[in-house]
Order: structure tokens, then C-alpha cells, then sequence
């Protein structure tokens, strides 16, 4: 479970005020916001690469796993990020040497139709839906009780997006609380159980998924994230 | 520890820009070293021609007068070592002339096949390392963090300093076996060549080996260090040249500069040669005055006379000359210290003073030769006056005793060594700090 209390920050013109939020076990919560930074800044609060000026944030206590009980996926804008100028394999195996569980990662790889032979590849010789799956597969391989992700598949093409998908609501599946960052209304109605709106720092509106789809997704989406 | 040093081992040795680079290192190296052996065996072949022109040449002396105003060369013959070093050498292949003269000279001759020897800078053994292996290493420390994205998923597994401390070790610690592997094996290769080192020499080797590893990991580290200190930019690669060129050529630059600017302070050698040629000619004229005022001198009377200005001479205005030898030689040592002193302060200008050292062609080499040249010249002297007025046998006795026409150089470490690895290494913790300091600020933003 993900618990947000009274979380305020501020970095530059983006700034959040009191955002106060709950993600159930076996939820997923989709917080909307403007496209960009604001999602990154969040994310980096969440996943402690930055203080906030006041409140808290609370992952419960299911993790079997190593670190805060939490997985976090950000995007990763450029693969180059990543080159470490090692192999794909000897990546995986070192990360299972210091402590990824193994199995979790071939789990993952197998749900995204992953081939054997990317795992001889360098990371700058993937493509970019490759190396998602890859690092995907990294972040999901601690047996975490929660998930954040920071707007993960912009940019990415239907057919990983639908590879997502199925990962994400067999995480959700097994009791996970999932709780995502971004810009797509579409997408989240498509995948999230609940969607809240961010607007001007504040939380302006939080409604079930179902409820969404009744909705005039376009006005929302001008009148809230335009 | 051994996951990390497995993932490095990939990292740095599956690369195959990395490998090529190393290649191309090892083989210049090699190559280097094979000349440098060429030399070393074509110098022993020239002294033995040098050992055998000199006695043959004081074989054909026909008296003790003739042979005081020829004398005898003397070879500086540098340690084996130097094979390694053969252009980080302060001094070239020199010799000097001893003789009844009042000048020292200490030549070098460019005839025949020495005219080919000369070679651009660097190129030796110790040469390809500083060049081509620190450039390497800043390389080798740009891509060792990869970028803040891989740090923040890698600092979500295990601390950041934990990462970055192993990260570190694990990368030096193979590019630190590769370079003193590369050194051993040509080492031993030219031993299986023929040529044997003592055990001071194997320990000056060793050191420098040990020198050699720390610089090039704090030039790895300087590369890290820019790199978190311009965010993983790719306008890193302009400060990336900036930087090697002002660390590998201006700052030894600056540091020879200097040391020449010290040494302006000195007096000329000439006017040193000036002095001592007027102290002889004081004595001359002497003589001359003498035989002047006693023109119908008999021929014995002025051999005897000879005899008694020689005996001055050896009293006075020899032992004069050579106090103004000595002390000129001293107050080279007091710049050559100095000089010293000041490459400590970084450690690439303390690279070069090293090699100058280690090759047994450096400042200190020269200092001994100088040293072995008066100490020889004191001894020719007194053997010239004993012979020349008291030997009446028309049979030439060479002043030369086994190779004592050879100056055998050694190769030594600057008595600063232990502190210019000490400086080095500080250098190296502090930019090790500054850029984890740095990188915690990037990862983790206030």
C-alpha cells in the first residue's frame, strides 16, 4: 500500500501543494498531471532523490525484498544512459550477483517475448523497446510489495505498450499497489482503477477509472491537463 | 567485491575500442622496448671498439708530454635500465676528454650511426604509458559512472558510496594489473634477451611500476572527476583534450621552464673554464718571466724549473681550479634540488624527473659523472707530473686500468620517491572525494 500525507515541494515553477493519496494492495492509481517535469519531479520525491519541503510517504510493509518495499520504473529517455560497454548478460549477471533474484528477471523477459540473443548485445545495440524490457525486467525483479512508475511508455510503440500492460496488471493481480505518473487520459483509463488530476499544484479531481470512461475524456483533458 | 571486478572485467576487456587501444599500447611498448634493446646491445658493441681504440691509442703515444695534451676519453655507459627509458634520459650518449687541459668537456657525438638515434619525445617504454595510457585512463574514468539515470537504478540496489567505491576499485584494479603486466612481461623479455638487471635495478623497475600505476590512476580519476563536475556532458570530450594536454605537456613544460629560469642564476660554465684558464696562465707567465729575466738558462736547469712550477701548479693553481669546479658542480646540485622539490608538487612532472632517473641518464646521473670525471682528472694530473718530470723510461705507461675509461651510470629513484607517491596519492583521494561529493549532489538533488 502507498500512502501520500500532506506532500508539499517546489523546485523552480513547479511546485505541489499538500497532495494527500492512497493506493490500495492490487490497485493501480494513475496521477495525471502536465506533461514533463512535473511527473519527473514527483517521481524523484517518491523514490527519495529529493526531500520535499513537508509530508510523508509510506509503502507498507509486504515486501518480501531487498530496499524500501518498492519498485521504481522511470523512463529512460536515451539508451546511451545505460551503456555500460558490457553485454546485456553479463549485466543481468552481475545485478544477480548483487542480489536480483534471477528468476524474476527471466519471468519478466518471458512475459515481453524476449530473445535470447539480446542477451549477447550491448546496450547501445538495442533498440529501444529491447532495452525497455531489459531494464523493466531489472526494476521488477525484487519481489516488491509496491510499484511506482514515472510515465513509462510515452513515446513507446502498441505492441510493448500491450507487453506492459500484461505485466502491470499481473503485478497488479499479485496484490501489488501500483501507482503511475504521466500525462496519457487515455491510457489511463485504459489501465488504472483510479485516476487523480494534478493541476497547479493541487489535486483537483479523483475518480474511478469506470467513472472516466462515461466522461468526455477530451474536455477533461483541456480543461485539466491543457 | 568479486561481482564487481567480474562486471568490470566485461566492461573494460569485451569493449573492442578498449581492447584495440590496449593493443596498440602493448604493442608500442613492445616495440619501444626492441629498440631500446637494439640500442643497448649496438652501445655495447661501440664500447668495446672505444675500449679497444683507447688502448691502442695509448699504445702509439710517443712521450708523457704528448700524452697529457691528448689524455684519454671517458664513456658514460648508463645502466641496462635505460633501455627502458632511452628518451626520458636528461642526458644523451656522452663522453668527455681528460686531459692536462684546464676545461672539462663533456660531448656528444652525432658521427656515423649516432646521427640516427635521435628520436621525437616519448618515444620509450615510459614514453607510451604517459602518453597514450593516460589518455586511456581519462577515457577509462569518463565512461566508469555511465550516466545519472544508470547511478539512480544502481543506487536504488546498493548506496551510492558503496557503488562508486567498488565501481572504482574494481575498474583500477584491472587496468592496473594490464599496465604492470605489460611492464613485467617486457621486462622479463628482455632479460630472456640477454641482458641482466642487479637486484637494486629489478627494485628501481619495480618502483616504477608502482609510480606508473599510481599516476595513471589518478589521471583515471581526474577523468571522473570531469566528468560528474560537467554532469556527463558530451562537451566533456573539449575539456577531455584540455585537460590531458595541459596535464601530460604543459605542466612539464612549465616545470623544464622553470628549472632553466633557475638555472640562469648559475654562472656561465665559460666563465668557470675563463678562471681557471687565467689561474693557469698566471702560473705560466711566471715561467715565462722567470726564463726571461734567466735567458742562458741551461736545458736541465729549466726542466728542473719545469718541475718546480709543476709541483706548484699541482699546489696551488690546480687545487684552486678545481675548488671552482667543485663548487660550480655544487651549486648545479642546489638547482637540480630544487628542480627536484618542485616536480614533487604534481605527478606527472614528477613522472619525468623519475624516468630522467630511473633511465641513470638523469640530473644525479650527471652529477656522478661529473664527480667520477674530477675524481679521474686528480689522478691523471698527478700521474702526468710524476711521469712527465720524473719518468725517464721512453715506454708509455696508460694512465687507464681495466675500464676505468668507463663511467658506469646507475639507475637510482630521486630521494623524493616516497614522497612523490605519497603526493600522487593524495591527489588521487581528494579527487576521488570531490567527485563523489559531486555525484551525491547530482543523484540526489536537495
Amino acid at each position: 500500500m502507498i500512502q501520500v500525507r500532506e506532500l508539499s515541494l517546489e523546485c523552480g515553477d513547479m511546485f505541489l501543494d499538500a497532495l494527500s493519496l492512497d493506493v490500495a494492495n492490487g490497485e493501480i492509481y494513475f496521477l495525471l498531471n502536465r506533461l514533463g517535469q512535473d511527473s519527473d519531479l514527483l517521481f524523484r520525491v517518491l523514490s527519495g532523490f529529493q526531500k520535499p519541503a513537508a509530508g510523508r510517504i509510506l509503502f507498507d510493509s509486504r515486501s518480501q525484498g531487498e530496499g524500501p518495499g518498492v519498485a521504481f520504473i522511470d523512463r529512460v529517455a536515451d539508451v546511451a544512459d545505460f551503456d555500460t560497454e558490457a553485454r546485456v548478460g553479463d549485466w543481468i549477471d552481475f545485478l544477480c550477483a548483487t542480489g536480483l533474484n534471477r528468476e524474476n528477471i527471466y519471468k519478466t523477459l518471458l512475459v515481453c517475448n524476449f530473445h535470447e540473443q539480446h542477451l549477447k548485445k550491448k546496450f547501445r545495440e538495442l533498440a529501444p523497446e529491447i532495452f525497455n524490457q531489459v531494464y523493466l525486467a531489472a526494476c521488477l525483479a525484487p519481489d516488491h510489495g509496491n510499484i511506482v512508475i514515472n510515465d513509462f511508455i510515452r513515446g513507446a510503440e502498441k505492441g510493448f505498450e500491450l507487453k506492459f500492460n500484461r505485466l502491470l496488471l499481473q503485478q497488479k493481480a499479485q496484490g501489488r499497489a501500483i501507482l503511475c505518473l504521466g500525462g496519457d487520459i487515455i491510457y489511463a483509463s485504459e489501465i488504472a482503477d483510479r485516476v487523480g488530476f494534478v493541476k497547479n499544484g493541487h489535486l483537483l479531481f479523483d475518480a474511478d477509472a469506470a467513472e472516466l470512461k462515461d466522461m468526455d475524456i477530451k474536455g477533461l483533458y483541456l480543461k485539466l491537463l491543457n | 567485491m568479486r561481482a564487481f571486478l567480474r562486471f568490470e572485467w566485461q566492461r573494460l576487456f569485451a569493449e573492442k575500442k578498449n581492447l584495440v587501444f590496449l593493443g596498440a599500447i602493448a604493442l608500442f611498448s613492445g616495440y619501444f622496448t626492441w629498440s631500446g634493446l637494439a640500442e643497448f646491445r649496438q652501445f655495447q658493441a661501440e664500447k668495446d671498439i672505444f675500449i679497444r681504440f683507447e688502448k691502442e691509442k695509448a699504445s702509439r703515444i710517443i712521450n708523457y708530454s704528448q700524452y697529457g695534451a691528448y689524455g684519454f676519453r671517458l664513456l658514460y655507459e648508463a645502466a641496462p635500465l635505460n633501455l627502458f627509458f632511452i628518451n626520458s634520459s636528461v642526458l644523451q650518449d656522452v663522453e668527455s676528454n681528460i686531459d692536462s687541459l684546464e676545461a672539462i668537456k663533456i660531448e656528444s657525438s652525432f658521427k656515423g650511426k649516432k646521427l640516427f638515434l635521435k628520436r621525437g619525445y616519448f618515444k620509450d617504454f615510459a614514453g607510451i604509458p604517459f602518453i597514450f595510457g593516460s589518455l586511456f585512463m581519462l577515457y577509462m574514468g569518463h565512461l566508469a559512472l555511465v550516466g545519472p539515470a544508470y547511478l539512480r537504478f544502481m543506487s536504488r540496489r546498493m548506496s551510492l558510496k558503496k557503488f562508486y567505491g567498488l565501481t572504482t576499485a574494481a575498474r583500477l584494479f584491472w587496468l592496473n594489473l594490464f599496465f604492470v603486466f605489460l611492464g613485467l612481461v617486457l621486462f622479463f623479455l628482455v632479460r630472456l634477451g640477454g641482458v641482466s638487471f642487479s637486484g637494486p635495478e629489478r627494485n628501481v623497475f619495480l618502483l616504477y611500476l608502482l609510480f606508473l600505476v599510481l599516476l595513471l590512476d589518478f589521471i583515471y580519476l581526474l577523468g571522473q572527476w570531469i566528468t560528474v563536475l560537467l554532469r556527463f556532458r558530451k562537451i566533456f570530450f573539449l575539456w577531455f583534450f584540455i585537460v590531458w594536454f595541459i596535464c601530460i605537456f604543459m605542466l612539464p613544460e612549465f616545470n623544464r621552464i622553470s628549472v632553466f629560469n633557475q638555472s640562469q642564476f648559475l654562472e656561465s660554465a665559460e666563465k668557470v673554464n675563463l678562471d681557471k684558464f687565467r689561474n693557469l696562465m698566471a702560473l705560466e707567465q711566471k715561467f715565462r718571466d722567470y726564463l726571461k729575466v734567466n735567458p742562458s738558462t741551461p736545458l736541465d736547469q729549466i726542466r728542473q724549473m719545469q718541475k718546480k712550477f709543476a709541483v706548484q701548479f699541482l699546489n696551488n693553481s690546480y687545487l684552486m681550479n678545481t675548488s671552482l669546479e667543485t663548487k660550480y658542480l655544487r651549486d648545479v646540485e642546489k638547482v637540480i634540488d630544487g628542480h627536484e622539490w618542485q616536480s614533487v608538487l604534481f605527478p606527472t612532472t614528477f613522472y619525468q624527473f623519475l624516468t630522467g632517473e630511473a633511465s641513470g641518464k638523469g640530473f644525479y646521473g650527471y652529477l656522478d659523472f661529473m664527480e667520477y670525471i674530477m675524481r679521474l682528472r686528480n689522478r691523471f694530473m698527478q700521474f702526468y707530473m710524476k711521469n712527465r718530470y720524473e719518468n725517464n723510461n721512453s715506454v708509455i705507461e696508460s694512465f687507464v686500468k681495466d675500464d676505468e675509461n668507463i663511467f658506469h651510470s646507475s639507475s637510482r629513484l630521486p630521494d623524493t620517491y616516497w614522497l612523490g607517491v605519497l603526493v600522487t596519492m593524495l591527489y588521487g583521494s581528494i579527487l576521488s572525494l570531490l567527485a563523489f561529493k559531486r555525484l551525491r549532489c547530482l543523484v540526489f538533488l536537495p
